[in-house]
């Protein structure tokens, strides 16, 4: 069998056995022990073992539950709800305040959480009854939301960013601090789009009387900035000591749990079985996350040892094209798998493949894999299979999924065209890693 | 006779489960300790690094160990509870006979790769400890006492995907739910 039918083959399997609903863990262990015992044969399956065991015994890894775990110890706490308080006093009386707020404490809460799925959840709770009464557009509320949520993987500390830069051998400290203009900028992009559509079509919005945002004094503002300064500690342990080479992105991860927990303590707010709560919840994602990364590992292994992968680079040498045509198909088929598949399925299967092309083709494997780290996110809110759509979804209460379909694609559109700027000007992303 | 066959079959495995649940529990918290070891231990390594000038050696050794044991001591709790990451959206396609055998098969796929990578694993940790392998590191460590945990979760996993095939127990008003994934 030539390398090309070899490659179509195990990905067309790896998709089936996707689809099929087992466990993506048990998927991966079917394809690549299958491939194991057809191509290396029964000698191969103690690299299947040994590469199981490099990936779970890999410190690199241990900033996932630690990330996971400073995210659960401040929402389990409630420690976020002083957050929310006073990011709504610090927004003035304006048309669409809630929509601001939503962006707002989107992003804050990006800088806070390291996947958009408890983000979703939380405003799906919280802020989306409130707007629904108060009788802001259904859609738009959905849209912001999700889109919102969706900042979080982006935004440092961030999940993917770490499985991205640790499949790929990139720096992972210099993905992370990469994502804080791109971040912004999606923010902004969020907020311009949200507040030119209420411009343009003012029924989206309640007026400001009938709002009901309260009256705030310039001394309740103070309070409300002084209230925000030990969410600010967190952010510093982790961002700061990453940039100013303090510490380690796992380190900063684990400072970042430190920061957390006195948060939450000087809140009031701390207790033992919070504490055994969240940690139960942060090993519970560990072992999901990891699982599937352990097991997929010998994939990538199989292809190089069939040839596919130098082949493949070899091809694409030979193509010749423009290699923004090229970045241009490398993102489409991501964009379009996932809509369909899990994120990180995904990224374990097509970063063995890219990682290669990134030297031949001249790119910058941060800037890259930072456009990368956005496409995939982008699966989270695009239908059908999107998880911040369903954390979302089993959230919210009333509202049907194909609303949620529906207010999803703006958004989606708009994290396609940020995409696009940071192709355009690499700089955005480049410039935070260059200072490390 | 045959009756009396069946009732003590049935104390058995009553017997079986209520420990092997027992056991995933364990598994549970002694997950959490892992991962608590992992924050203490890189606590204590910036701690020490920057007021004490004392750079701890052992610090991202016990990281890297810790979150081998933290994977799969959790990880027969995730089976149970049915928490694998799944593409589930074939459930909700098909009717409602057709999800529970689709269920049902992916089952039989996780007792069977479960199973054979419980093999593989222990077959490798069995390997090292015959032939002494220890693991590079500052003070080198038998490799099996780490790798072990490797056999176990995928052992404890696939004696859950058993008994989950039980195909009586498989919810057909909640299909979605009764397999794995985010629904």
């Amino acid at each position: 069998m030539g390398w090309e039918a070899t490659l179509i083959t195990a990905l067309m399997l790896l998709l089936a056995a996707f689809m099929s609903g087992a466990p993506l863990f048990v998927a991966f262990l079917a394809i690549n022990l299958t491939g194991v015992a057809i191509i290396l044969g029964p000698a191969g399956f103690g690299m299947v073992a040994n590469s199981i065991f490099d990936t779970t015994n890999n410190a690199d890894l241990a900033t996932v539950p630690l990330f996971i775990l400073m995210a659960e110890v401040l929402f389990r706490s409630g420690t976020v709800d002083v957050l929310f308080d006073a990011v709504d006093k610090l927004i003035g009386r304006m048309k669409g305040r809630q929509y601001v707020l939503t962006i707002s404490l989107s992003t804050v809460f990006g800088a806070l959480s390291g996947a958009g799925m408890a983000v979703a959840a939380m405003l799906a709770r919280t802020i989306f009854p409130t707007m629904r009464n108060r009788g802001y557009d259904t859609k738009l509320a959905i849209g912001n939301i999700l889109a919102g949520a969706s900042l979080a993987p982006i935004i440092p500390p961030s999940v993917l960013a770490i499985i991205i830069g640790t499949l790929s051998n990139t720096s992972i400290a210099g993905l992370l601090i990469g994502g804080i203009i791109p971040g912004l900028m999606l923010s902004a992009m969020f907020l311009t789009y949200t507040m030119v559509r209420v411009k343009l079509d003012p029924s989206l919005a309640p007026d400001d009387n009938d709002d009901e945002a309260p009256k705030i004094t310039i001394g309740e503002k103070l309070r409300a900035i002084a209230s925000c300064l030990p969410f600010a500690l967190i952010i510093f342990s982790v961002m700061g000591f990453i940039m100013f080479g303090i510490a380690t992105p796992s380190e900063a991860a684990a400072t970042g749990v430190l920061a957390a927990t006195i948060t939450a303590a000087y809140y009031g707010k701390l207790s033992w079985k919070m504490i055994t709560q969240s940690l139960g919840t942060a090993a519970f994602i560990t072992s999901m996350i990891l699982l599937i990364m352990a097991s997929s590992r010998m994939f990538s292994q199989l292809l190089a040892f069939t040839g596919a992968t130098s082949e493949l680079t070899n091809l694409i040498v030979n193509l010749g094209w423009h290699p923004m045509m090229m970045l241009f198909i490398m993102m489409a088929i991501p964009f379009i798998l996932c809509m369909f598949i899990d994120q990180i399925a995904l990224m374990l299967v097509v970063i063995p493949i890219y990682q290669p092309l990134l030297t031949t083709l001249g790119f910058d494997p941060i800037w890259f894999w930072l456009i990368m780290l956005l496409n995939v996110t982008v699966g989270g809110i695009s239908p059908p299979f999107g998880y911040v759509i369903f954390a979302f979804q089993g959230a919210a209460d009333n509202v049907k999924i194909a609303d949620v379909f529906r207010a999803s694609w703006p958004f989606v559109v708009l994290f396609l065209l940020g995409m696009v700027v940071l192709a355009a000007f690499p700089a955005l992303v480049t410039f935070l890693p260059g200072l490390i | 006779m045959a009756l009396s066959y069946f009732l003590i079959g049935m104390g058995i495995y009553r017997q079986f489960t209520h420990w092997h649940d027992r056991l995933t529990v364990a598994g549970y918290y002694l997950a959490c300790v892992a991962l608590a070891i992992i924050f203490g231990a890189y606590i204590i390594e910036v701690f020490a690094r920057y007021f004490l000038n004392a750079p701890q050696w052992w610090a991202s050794e016990a990281v890297s160990y810790s979150l081998c044991a933290c994977t799969f001591l959790m990880m027969p709790y995730v089976t149970w509870k049915r928490g694998h990451v799944a593409v589930a959206l074939i459930f909700d396609l098909l009717p409602t006979n057709g999800a529970r055998i689709a269920i049902w098969l992916t089952y039989l796929l996780g007792t069977l790769f479960c199973g054979f990578a419980t093999w593989i694993s222990m077959d490798e940790t069995a390997r090292q400890y015959i032939n002494n392998i220890d693991l590079m590191a500052v003070k080198p460590v038998p490799k099996y006492l780490i790798s072990i945990f490797i056999p176990f979760g995928f052992a404890s996993s696939t004696l859950h995907f058993i008994r989950l095939l039980e195909f009586k127990a498989i919810d057909p008003d909640n299909l979605s739910a009764g397999g794995f994934g985010e629904d």
